[in-house]
């Protein structure tokens, strides 16, 4: 590729830079072997929506696999509840693609319109609706990998973990079977919470409600800055038409949730982390932010908050870190560890993530610098 | 406004309106947080799944006032500046480093073919259809 353009594939939303030494995309899945035994070093990219780091390349070290002309999709089967897609498949795309059936695959990250379903597993994405359905990988049958050698072979359940949610460190996930729930007709309410300790009240009634599908936080400024009232407000969605928020009054409400964090961003509060925390050690995190003005929103129904950080707080990411882990807390609850999140890997955590590196990713090749 | 046609050698004063366009154009993009939320839109992009098409692309390249042919594959219709959450001007750059990249003389031969056509016959096939209209517009 011309050297100009490849500026375009040395960055992720993280604003993180590389170049790249070399740029390919394939488009199918013997052009990925044939690319991974020719180079010595791949950074594999999807929709490079990535907020860790994880798709930029080292700099002229590094050529960038981008799977994005990956995208068939195959064997729909209604019955079993079963899909086969290539990785570079954007989910809003399959999620059109299935409405026409009557189904759907229910994790639903906010980036879902770009981000591809290589990059969900890589990362082993959450959406605002892991209350109910959890991570990607919970929605796996099988995928298949192309190994450093340009070996593919498929791996099932027991082998899944070491693929999903490793960042591609370990290997280049070339397609995959999913499963499937039917498309329900959701509708949502906007609760207002006056304190911080009400909110783990709010929250975990909320929980008790089994059509409840997503429970959102969003602190006093963002709700501000969105057009809300200036205080603590929850987005619940319900699998029912509980909500007051129903069909295109719904579809905006989600739509306005989507686009919190460019928005916030656009205000300078551009990194964004994602701490993982028990629900009643929220109010002590949450305080811990609002001392330092660092605004905050996530899915509270499964703990993981986005505080969002300028240039000049980035400075606290570390004592924050060291906060999180006081209240028992993990330092990525979705966006993975990437460059970005390195130093805070603990040693153990570390430790069992090289071995894994080192029986899949014999020639050391993939995502080299990342996660470990 | 009578469209510049692509010229071999660009003379200094182009260059320096070159220059002083491709500045406006980085500071459009000045903000742009990379989120990417803009290909979601883009009609090119759904075809072509190539990022430089994109207008995270544009953005990339055109901040750090690269100028590439990629411009010309946009079709200007704004789709990502509904998306953009920063509401980037994102058309306007495209168009002011299609500018500068046609006073740096490095225009596509294909539109420059199209001007002379239209400039001698009035329509952009080159083949006599009728009277000349008496002034030529374009976009
Ligand atoms: C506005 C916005 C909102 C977001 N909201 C959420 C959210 O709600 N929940 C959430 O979990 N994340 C969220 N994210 C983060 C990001 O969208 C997810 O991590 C997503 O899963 C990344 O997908 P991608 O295709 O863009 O992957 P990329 O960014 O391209 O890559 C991410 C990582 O996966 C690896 N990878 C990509 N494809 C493959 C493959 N085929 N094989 C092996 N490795 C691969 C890359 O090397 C990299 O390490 C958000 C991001 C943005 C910008
Ligand atoms: S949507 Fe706007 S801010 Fe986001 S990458 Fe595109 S141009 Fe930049
Ligand atoms: S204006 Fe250009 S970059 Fe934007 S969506 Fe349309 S074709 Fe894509």
């Amino acid at each position: 590729m011309n050297k100009n353009l490849m500026n375009v594939y040395g960055v992720d939303a993280s604003k993180m830079k590389g170049t790249p030494l070399d740029v390919f995309l394939p488009e199918t899945i013997d052009e990925v072997k044939r690319i991974v035994t020719t180079n010595k070093r791949i950074c594999i990219r999807g929709g490079a929506t990535g907020l860790a780091g994880g798709a930029v390349p080292e700099n002229n070290v590094d050529v960038i696999l981008d799977m994005s002309k990956l995208d068939k999709i195959s064997n729909l089967s209604g019955e079993h509840r079963l899909v086969e897609i290539e990785a570079g498949v954007i989910l809003d795309d399959l999620r059109e693609y299935l409405y026409e059936f009557g189904l759907e695959f229910p994790v639903k990250p906010s980036s879902h319109m770009v981000c591809t379903i290589g990059g969900m597993i890589a990362t082993d994405a959450v959406g605002n609706r892991a209350i109910k359905y959890g991570k990607t990988s919970h929605w796996i049958k099988w995928v298949e990998v192309i190994d450093c050698n340009g070996k593919l072979e498929r791996k099932g359940i027991t082998e899944l973990s070491d693929y999903a949610g490793l960042e591609g460190i370990t290997g280049v996930i070339v397609r995959a079977c999913l499963k499937l729930s039917s498309v329900k007709t959701r509708t949502a309410s906007l609760v207002k919470v006056g304190d911080l300790d009400d909110i783990v009240a709010t929250v975990r009634e909320y929980k008790r409600n089994t059509s409840v599908s997503m429970i959102e936080f969003l602190d006093k400024g963002i709700s501000k800055k969105i057009g809300l009232e200036d205080t603590y407000h929850l987005i619940i969605e319900y699998e029912d038409d509980s909500g007051k928020f129903k069909g295109r009054d719904y579809d905006k409400l989600l739509a306005k949730r989507d686009e919190v964090y460019p928005l916030i961003a656009s205000d300078g509060f551009v990194r964004i982390e994602d701490p993982k925390i028990m629900l009643d050690k929220f109010p002590k995190l949450m305080r811990w932010l609002e001392d330092r003005k660092i605004p905050t929103f996530g899915h509270i129904g499964v703990g993981i908050i986005h505080p969002c950080f300028d240039y000049n707080q980035e400075k606290c990411i570390p004592e924050m870190m060291k906060v999180v882990k006081r209240l028992g807390g993990a330092i990525s609850g979705e966006h993975g560890i990437g460059i970005l999140k390195k130093a805070f890997v603990e040693f153990n955590d570390k430790k069992i993530l090289e071995n894994v590196k080192k029986r899949t990713d014999t020639l050391s090749k993939f995502n080299m610098g990342k996660v470990i | 406004m009578v469209t510049k046609t692509t010229k071999p050698i660009p003379s200094k004063t182009d260059k320096i309106e070159a220059g002083n366009l491709m500045e406006e154009v980085a500071e459009i993009f000045e903000n742009c947080i990379q989120c990417g939320m803009c290909k979601s839109i883009c009609p090119v992009f759904k075809i072509l799944k190539e990022e430089r098409v994109s207008a995270r692309g544009h953005a990339i390249l055109l901040s750090k006032k690269i100028l590439d042919k990629a411009l010309f594959e946009c079709t200007l219709c704004k789709a990502c500046e509904q998306k953009c959450p920063l509401d980037l001007k994102i058309c306007d750059a495209v168009r002011k480093g299609r500018e500068a990249l046609v006073l740096k003389g490095k225009g596509l031969k294909s539109n420059e073919e199209m001007i002379t056509n239209i400039r001698k016959t009035g329509n952009p096939f080159g083949k006599n259809i009728g009277d000349n209209p008496e002034k030529l517009y374009c976009c």
